[in-house]
C-alpha cells in the first residue's frame, strides 16, 4: 500500500473545466481565479460553489469591495446554477467592506477566522482578494503585512481543512510581485479576446500543484446555465499516427448510397476516413453528403450533420434529409453563430456521435465553417482543422466533409484551404461543357492506400439522388471546361483507369 | 404578498409594540442585509428607503452613515418617539415596507423573504420564505 497522501480531486461541475485541472480541484489547495473585469471570475466563482455546495459541504463565499455585493446577487442569480435554496443554508454570503474600511488586514484575517469557525464551510471564496491586497496605505512595512496576511490566510484555510478560491483582477504581469501567485497551489486565468468584431473568451490553467493539468489556451462561453469549457483538442500519438496505420489496415468500406461512386472509391470508402467533396455552388454536395447520411441510415448507422452554410428551413427543405432528422437518425448541428471556436464545434459535434452513436458524420460546408469561426481560429484553420479531424476519425466516425471550390478552368485545385493533405479522400465535382450544355462531372481524386478509379464521369442529380453516368474515356481536356472528343485514332489507346 | 403580510403583522397588528420594538424590528432585518451586502450597500438601501418613506412621513430624520450598530438609526429613534406611537408604529411599516420593496427588486422576492427569515426568525407569524415553496 502507498504510504503517499492521497489527494482527493473535487469536481468542479463546471462542464470542462475538470479535464482543464487535470481532474478536479484538488482537496484543501488555494486557488487563485485571476483576470480581467468581465472576463467571468465571479460567475466561474458562483458556479462551482452552488453546484458543490450542500449541507455537509457548506461554502463561505466573502465578498469586499469591488462588484457590489447587491449586484453581484442580482446578476448571479440570472444563471441556471443559482439556487436560491441553498443561500443562507449551503452556503452563505459574508460582506467585508466594512472590516477593510481601515486598511487593518489583522481585522480582516480575524473576521474570516470566526466567520469560518462559526460556519465550517468545506469552500472558501473571496471575492474580490486583490481588493484585500490593494487596501490601506502602501508604505514599505505594508509589503511584508500581505506577505503575512497571505501566509496567515493560507494557513487558516488549510488548517481548517477547507478549499479555497481567491478571485482577483490581476495582469499577468504582476505574477512575480503578488506573493499570492507564490503561495497560491493553483491559478486559473481568464481572458477575453478581441479581434475585428469577434471576442472570445479563454482560460489558462497556469498551474496546478500535483496535478497534470491540460496546458495552452482553452476557449469558454458563458450561457443562461454558466460556463461551459471547450478544452482544446491536443492530437494524441496515438491518432496522429492512426491515418497511417488505418491505411495499411485492411478497414471495411462504408457505402456511399451511390452505387457506381462506391466502385469509383474501389470498393466504398474505408469506414473511419475522411472524405472531402469539393465542387462549385450547386454541383451537389449537399446532395451527395444526404446520400452517404441516408445509407447509413438505411443500414442501422446513425449519423450527425454540422450544417455551417444552410439555415434550418434551407436545409430543412431537403426532403430526405429533413425526414431522416425527423425520424431521429441524424442529429443536426445547425449554428451560422460567428464567433465559434473549433473546440466548441468539436465538443458539440462529440456529445452529438455519443449521445446517437453515430457511424457517420457530415460538416458541410469547411467554407461555411471558416465563416463560422472567431477570426482569430479562422487564420489558423487548416491547423484546426488537422486537429478536427484527428480528434473524429480517432472516435471510429467516417467523415465527410464539402467545401465550395469555384471551378478554375486554367489550374487544378482540390481544396480552397490547402486542407487536402489532412484527409483521406478526395471526390471533385465540376461543372463541364459538351455539346452547348453544362454538365456536372465526378472525379475521385485520392483515396489513401487503396486502389480507385481515375475516370472521370458524367453525373446527374434527379429525382432519385446522384445518378453517374459514362466515364468521359472519349474526350480530351475535360478539366479545362470544355473537352473536345479524342481523335478516333487516339481513343483506343487510353486504358481504362482502375488500379 | 406574504412579505408584506409579515411586515404587518410584525407592526400594526402587535398590540405591545413600541417605538423600541419598532426600531428592533428594523435593526435586526439592517444585520442581516449588511451581513449580505455590506454597510456601504444598506447605507445607500436605508437612503433610498427613508426617501421614499418621508413623502408620506416627511417628520422621518434622516441618519448619516455609520458603522456603528449601536447608532445606526439614532436620529430614527428620535423621530418615531417625537410622534404619537400608532403614527411612529406605522411609518416604521412603510419605512420597512420601502426597505424590504427595494430590496426585492434588486436581489429577488425569494432571497429577501430568506433574510426576513433569519432577521426574525419566529417571531414572524408566517415564515416568509414559504412563500416561494407554494
Amino acid at each position: 500500500m502507498s504510504r503517499n497522501v492521497n489527494i482527493r480531486s473535487l469536481k468542479t461541475g463546471v462542464p470542462g473545466l475538470d479535464n482543464l485541472l487535470g481532474g478536479g480541484v484538488p482537496e484543501f489547495s488555494i486557488i487563485l481565479i485571476s483576470g480581467t473585469p468581465g472576463s467571468g471570475k465571479t460567475t466561474l466563482a458562483h458556479q462551482i460553489m452552488f453546484t458543490s455546495a450542500n449541507p455537509s459541504n457548506r461554502a463561505l463565499f466573502f465578498t469586499i469591495v469591488g462588484e457590489p455585493a447587491l449586484k453581484m446577487l442580482r446578476y448571479q442569480q440570472q444563471f441556471g446554477y443559482f439556487d436560491i435554496e441553498k443561500v443562507n443554508q449551503s452556503i452563505r454570503f459574508i460582506n467585508l467592506s466594512t472590516d477593510l474600511l481601515e486598511g487593518d488586514l489583522d481585522r480582516v484575517l480575524s473576521r474570516i477566522s470566526d466567520e469560518v469557525k462559526d460556519f465550517a464551510p468545506s469552500l472558501i471564496f473571496v471575492d474580490s482578494f486583490r481588493s484585500v491586497m490593494k487596501a490601506g496605505n502602501h508604505v514599505d512595512p505594508w509589503i511584508s503585512t500581505q506577505q503575512q496576511f497571505v501566509q496567515g490566510l493560507g494557513m487558516l484555510m488549510t488548517s481548517w481543512l477547507a478549499t479555497t478560491f481567491l478571485l482577483g483582477e490581476y495582469e499577468m504581469s504582476e505574477s512575480d510581485a503578488s506573493p499570492i501567485f507564490a503561495v497560491a497551489d493553483g491559478i486559473i486565468w481568464l481572458s477575453q479576446d478581441l479581434q475585428r468584431n469577434s471576442v472570445v473568451r479563454k482560460m489558462q490553467v497556469i498551474k496546478m500543484r500535483g496535478q497534470a493539468q491540460a496546458t495552452g489556451l482553452h476557449t469558454f462561453r458563458i450561457g443562461e446555465n454558466g460556463i461551459q469549457v471547450f478544452p482544446r483538442a491536443i492530437v494524441k500519438q496515438g491518432l496522429a499516427s492512426a491515418s497511417v496505420s488505418k491505411a495499411s489496415v485492411g478497414t471495411a468500406r462504408v457505402p456511399m448510397g451511390v452505387a457506381e461512386l462506391d466502385d469509383m472509391l474501389g470498393g466504398g470508402l474505408p469506414a473511419g476516413y475522411s472524405l472531402l467533396v469539393v465542387g462549385p455552388s450547386g454541383s451537389g454536395k449537399t446532395i451527395l453528403a444526404t446520400e452517404f447520411l441516408a445509407e447509413g441510415a438505411r443500414r442501422g448507422e446513425p449519423g450527425v450533420i454540422a450544417a455551417f452554410e444552410k439555415s434550418p428551413s434551407q436545409l430543412l427543405g431537403n426532403l430526405k434529409l429533413y425526414s431522416l432528422i425527423q425520424a431521429g437518425k441524424i442529429g443536426v448541428i445547425d449554428t451560422r453563430s460567428l464567433d465559434l471556436s473549433i473546440d466548441e464545434t468539436l465538443h458539440d459535434l462529440i456529445e452529438m456521435i455519443n449521445s446517437m452513436q453515430a457511424k457517420r458524420v457530415v460538416i458541410d460546408s469547411l467554407s461555411g465553417f471558416d465563416l463560422a469561426l472567431a477570426p482569430e481560429f479562422s487564420e489558423d484553420f487548416r491547423g484546426s482543422l488537422y486537429r478536427m479531424v484527428a480528434e473524429l476519425t480517432g472516435m471510429g466516425v467516417t467523415i465527410l466533409m464539402t467545401s465550395e471550390l469555384e471551378d478554375r478552368y486554367t489550374d487544378l485545385r482540390f481544396s480552397p484551404f490547402g486542407s487536402a493533405f489532412l484527409v483521406d479522400a478526395i471526390v471533385v465535382q465540376r461543372y463541364i461543357e459538351i455539346q452547348g450544355q453544362l454538365k456536372r462531372a465526378i472525379s475521385v481524386v485520392k483515396v489513401r492506400g487503396s486502389a480507385h478509379s481515375k475516370d472521370i464521369r458524367l453525373f446527374d442529380i434527379t429525382g432519385d439522388g446522384i445518378v453517374i453516368g459514362e466515364a468521359l474515356s472519349h474526350y480530351t481536356s475535360i478539366l479545362t471546361g470544355s473537352p473536345a472528343p479524342v481523335p478516333p485514332h487516339k481513343s483506343g489507346d487510353k486504358a481504362d483507369g482502375d488500379e | 404578498m406574504l412579505r408584506h403580510q409579515t411586515i404587518e403583522s410584525l407592526t400594526t397588528q402587535q398590540a405591545d409594540m413600541t417605538a423600541e420594538g419598532a426600531i428592533a424590528l428594523l435593526d435586526q432585518v439592517a444585520a442581516q442585509i449588511i451581513v449580505l451586502v455590506g454597510e456601504a450597500g444598506f447605507a445607500s438601501l436605508y437612503a433610498r428607503s427613508l426617501f421614499v418613506s418621508q413623502f408620506q412621513f416627511p417628520w422621518l430624520a434622516v441618519d448619516g452613515p455609520t458603522a456603528q450598530a449601536d447608532h445606526r438609526f439614532e436620529n430614527l429613534r428620535a423621530s418615531l418617539r417625537a410622534q404619537p406611537l400608532w403614527l411612529a408604529i406605522e411609518a416604521n411599516r412603510v419605512l420597512l415596507l420601502t426597505l424590504t420593496d427595494i430590496l426585492a427588486s434588486l436581489i429577488g422576492e425569494p432571497l429577501t423573504n430568506s433574510i426576513m427569515d433569519l432577521a426574525w426568525g419566529d417571531k414572524a407569524p408566517m415564515k416568509s420564505g414559504e412563500e416561494q415553496k407554494k
